[in-house]
């Protein structure tokens, strides 16, 4: 099994999860991040005041797939998201050893 | 000694069979309370079966012990799967062990026979003893019920026990009821409102009800140290409501227990829809909409939840001495018509009942205060209500009041209440159609009425958070030159999920427009009123986008507006959102739309200058043509070449009159209007432009020792000047002197004409002005940005207020050879925010001229 965990652009969120829903992606986990990469912040000023903004909002997206489907989520979050200028993200994976269905301890693929 | 086979297999069959009876009884009838009762008769049989053939072949033996019901069994409500609370009371002293073991065996069956028993063993004296750790146990006492065993025992707990117990120790069991119940409330998020309500420990569940009756018991024992009469528990007009109420909510938990098959309290969507097609609770009705249906719960739990509320407002033990010193120093607050006890509104005369207006002001002076209506006084309210219904508050002086009202800081508090009376329906009847009106969605915890008061309450609140990011918010709050129109904006942007849920802007917008002629509100406040509910979405959409990229920036601010709608607009997302559930609005979302915020705010500053061409395509400009049709070309004369920020920030009704205004010019060059606003003066200047004369302006209000607030200049293409200056009257020279005004604005007109002197005029003025020390220091900043503008070069000024800074700043720019092309002048605090567009010889300025610019203004500042 693996575990894809993508972060994107915020604007790029609605494309990816319909893009990952195509290709049978049925459970993620979506959470509001900060960060930045190459992709620097800038500083805003309004009534006299300094506003830096050096962690930019993304979206970061989590999910537990089977080693088949991997490669497909992989392809499709790329897809969805790319706008060829930095900023547009990174997919990390990772192996998981074992998943557990909490309902009903099933294991394994079977309890994705 | 165990139970015999045959027995047990009959008290199982019984216990069945009995069930099932019941739950085919409750389908037939819906009859929630019938089932309760039959129950707790179900079970006392076999409880007492079970007494007789395991502890005592005598059901009123054996002495010394006694098998009582408590809590729920006690009130002989017992539904479908709740737990059977009993207690074994035994005299002082008795530890037969052959009885302990029979006493075990007896539960051990009872669990047998799938009853879930709650047993308590306890003496008579522990019964007695408090503890305020488990002040549920002294509660459940006010239930107790004989089911077998000594009966002079358990009189001696009925009869002196308890009422003994309750008298000595009302204070303390009432405070811990009161901790108890706001730990309760507030893991529910405080109301009653919830789209999937938990009909037992909700806000208005059958716990509040319990409580109301426990608080009238309680009060009624303290009184008479021993049990009062059920019938006098409660006032006899709310009795007939408060049983409906009651019976209502037993069979709807009666129906969740039956359908779930457990004690799950909670009635989520799907149970909701199944209630409503059975019409659990409402046996008179064929069929019923779940949405109708829903409203109906939330009727009913409002009303318990104001109940019990008041009585534990009411009870004084239920309060701590420094509470109630706190409470009694509100006393003061009592005037002519309300009286003040104890936090609570009362009328001091009866027939002040007779003043349409009297509920008005009593709701005013209840969110100015934070108090609440006594529950006599609600009651006085609901008898008039149908009187007032006859001709209810229209106009401007209803609106006066719920201006008065939502600027409160207890806003939020004192709607609900006029929601809930049926008060807030009559000022605006189109909000009835919120009324408790659940919309499905996953992310909204309340319907929408709540949702809209919690909006208030979340702006409200801004002034006292400690938060960060409240703490923007609130200083963005503070600018809001009107906030009584964002709060009404607030209050009206989802009525339209009443009328059309899927395209509820736009129907939001149409009923606001009906309330705001009913409201008598002027033209421009109706559009501000009209525009904030229409846009109010549009920041919420634009957080989707990249919130940095330019293309997202312009067009949230072609989408949001004046500047100050803006602003509101920001607040009204900001409320909105928070609304919705208390986790919605996250760090992250409060950052993101306060940097979109920021950014939309700078951008609007930066291109202030982009010019109207009267030829283009303008849904704006073409609205004027329709409002003046005599003006004919002279409105495009006018506006050609003024800037677009110029036709945002002025009302239409502004723009006509200006055009009036240079319509004169001929007559006289220097064409003034000075009127008083709500918290301004406002003077309007329309002239042709020539050097100075924004300075010679503002050195004239100076001279007059007037503050300036704000100020803005625009110029057409025809060289036109139209400069508006909002100014506080720092002297009351205007207010306490009307024939001063004609003098003031001859004096501006002579200044501007060149026949009177303003620097003598403003010597005389600062000789006999002191040199203030601020209270806030403010540095000086000047940013120039020579990019934002293709025509123009900006020149921001950020630095500490002063009399005459805009007189001396604008002189500078003049002595540097600068025009003004534009200019956008605030105050915040101590802090002069000014930003001028400036053109030399009607070009940017050079690098080199910026910088002598700067330098001039940097040493001009620098002294006093």
């Amino acid at each position: 099994m693996t575990k894809v965990e993508a972060i994107i652009q915020t604007s790029k969120l609605d494309a990816v999860k319909d893009a990952l829903q195509e290709v049978g992606v049925e459970g993620m986990t979506v959470l509001e991040a900060r960060g930045h990469g190459r992709q620097k912040g800038h500083t805003e000023f309004y009534r006299g005041r300094e506003y830096t903004v050096d962690l930019i909002p993304k979206i970061k997206i989590e999910m537990v797939l089977a080693d088949g489907l991997a490669e497909k989520a992989v392809q499709a979050i790329v897809t969805a998201a790319r706008t060829g200028k930095i900023g547009d993200g990174k997919i990390f994976l990772s192996k998981v050893d074992d998943a557990i269905r909490i309902r009903n301890d099933e294991r394994g693929e079977t309890a994705l | 000694m165990s139970l015999n086979p045959t027995l047990a297999a009959e008290l199982r069959d019984r216990y069945a069979a009995g069930s099932a009876r019941l739950q085919e009884e409750f389908t037939s009838s819906g009859d929630g309370r019938a089932a309760v009762h039959a129950r707790a008769a179900l079970v006392e049989s076999i409880a007492s079966r079970l007494w007789q053939e395991l502890v005592s072949p005598e059901i009123e033996g054996p002495p010394g012990f006694a098998l009582l019901a408590l809590g729920g069994f006690g009130r002989r409500w017992l539904f479908p799967y709740s737990d059977i609370d009993i207690l074994f009371l035994h005299a002082d002293g008795n530890t037969d062990p052959d009885l302990k073991d029979r006493v075990q065996k007896f539960s051990q069956e009872m669990w047998d026979l799938r009853l879930k028993l709650s047993p308590a063993t306890r003496s008579l004296a522990e019964c007695e003893r408090f503890d305020a750790n488990n002040v549920e146990f002294a509660i459940s006492l006010l239930d107790c019920r004989y089911l077998a065993g000594d009966r002079d025992l358990f009189a001696r707990l009925h009869q002196q026990s308890v009422p003994k117990l309750v008298s000595r120790e009302s204070r303390s069991i009432v405070q811990r009821l009161t901790d108890l119940t706001r730990a309760r409330y507030n893991k529910f998020g405080n109301s009653v409102f919830h789209l999937e309500p938990n009909v037992k420990d909700g806000p208005g569940g059958l716990r509040d009800y319990n409580l109301a009756h426990w608080l009238a018991l309680v009060a009624g024992m303290e009184e008479r140290s021993g049990w009062p009469d059920e019938a006098d528990l409660l006032p006899a007009w709310l009795r007939p409501r408060f049983d409906a109420a009651l019976n209502f909510l037993m069979s709807v938990r009666c129906f969740l227990h039956f359908t779930h098959g457990r004690d799950d309290n909670t009635l989520a969507w799907s149970a909701q829809d199944q209630a409503a097609a059975r019409t659990i609770g409402v046996p008179d009705a064929d069929s019923l909409a779940t949405e109708d249906w829903m409203r109906i719960y939330y009727g009913h739990a409002r009303l318990i939840h104001r109940v019990a509320a008041q009585l534990l407002e009411e009870f004084p033990a239920a309060r701590p001495s420094l509470y109630r010193q706190f409470q009694n120093l509100r006393s003061r607050l009592s005037n002519a018509e309300f009286a003040v006890v104890d936090g609570h509104i009362f009328l001091q005369r009866e027939e002040s009942l007779k003043d349409p207006e009297l509920p008005l002001r009593m709701f005013r002076f209840m969110a100015r205060h934070g108090l609440s209506l006594s529950s006599a006084t609600e009651h006085q309210l609901e008898e008039i209500l149908p009187s007032l219904a006859k001709d209810p508050p229209k106009g401007v002086a209803a609106w006066h009041y719920l201006q008065e009202i939502l600027l409160a800081p207890h806003a939020a508090e004192a709607l609900r209440v006029m929601h809930s009376l049926g008060l807030l329906a009559l000022l605006l009847p189109e909000f009835h159609a919120i009324d408790s009106l659940v919309i499905r969605d996953y992310s909204h915890r309340f319907t929408v009425d709540e949702h809209t008061f919690v909006a208030i309450e979340n702006l409200h609140a801004l002034r006292k958070s400690q938060s960060k990011w409240d703490q923007r918010y609130a200083e963005l709050l503070a600018e809001i030159e009107q906030p009584d129109l964002l709060y009404l904006a607030v209050l009206l942007h989802d009525t339209g999920k009443g009328v059309d849920p899927d395209h509820h802007v736009a129907a939001s917008a149409k009923v606001a427009e009906k309330c705001l002629e009913r409201l008598d509100l002027d033209a421009p406040d109706r559009e501000t009123v009209l525009a904030l509910i229409a846009r109010h979405l549009e920041i919420s959409n634009f957080l989707r986008r990249d919130i940095f990229d330019p293309g997202t920036i312009r067009q949230t601010a072609e989408k949001t507006g004046t500047p100050e709608q803006l602003k509101m607009l920001c607040l009204l997302t900001y409320a909105d959102i928070k609304a919705v559930n208390p986790e919605a609005l996250t760090p992250w979302k409060a950052e993101n739309i306060w940097q979109l915020y920021i950014a939309t705010a700078n951008f609007v500053m930066r291109s202030a200058d982009d010019r109207l061409h009267v030829e283009a395509d303008d849904e704006v400009l073409a609205h004027l043509r329709t409002l003046a049709p005599a003006a004919g070309k002279r409105i495009d004369a006018f506006l050609d070449g003024l800037p677009r920020r110029y036709l945002r920030t002025q009302a239409a009704s502004d723009v006509i009159r200006h055009m009036e205004m240079s319509s004169h010019l001929g007559e006289d060059s220097v064409q003034l209007d000075l009127t008083r606003g709500r918290h301004w003066y406002e003077l309007t200047l329309v002239t042709r432009d020539r050097p100075f004369l924004f300075a010679k302006m503002a050195g004239t209000l100076a001279a007059w020792g007037m503050n300036i607030v704000k100020a803005s200049a625009f110029s057409n293409s025809a060289g036109v000047v139209v400069d508006t200056f909002l100014f506080t009257d720092r002297f009351q020279t205007l207010e306490l002197n009307l024939p001063e005004w004609e003098r003031f604005k001859k004096s501006i007109h002579d200044v501007l004409t060149g026949q009177a002197d303003l620097d003598q005029m403003l010597r005389d003025r600062l000789r006999g002005e002191k040199n203030v020390e601020p209270k806030v220091k403010v540095d000086t900043r000047i940013e120039i940005d020579d990019e934002c503008s293709p025509h123009t070069t900006l020149v921001e000024v950020i630095t500490q207020d002063r009399p005459g800074l805009l007189y001396r700043i604008s002189s500078q720019f003049s002595h540097q050879n600068c025009n003004i092309e534009i200019a956008l002048i605030e105050t915040e605090g101590q802090m002069a925010i000014d930003v001028f567009y400036l053109t030399s010889a009607g070009d940017k300025l050079s690098p080199e001229h910026q910088s002598r610019l700067r330098a001039a203004l940097l040493t001009e500042l620098a002294s006093n």
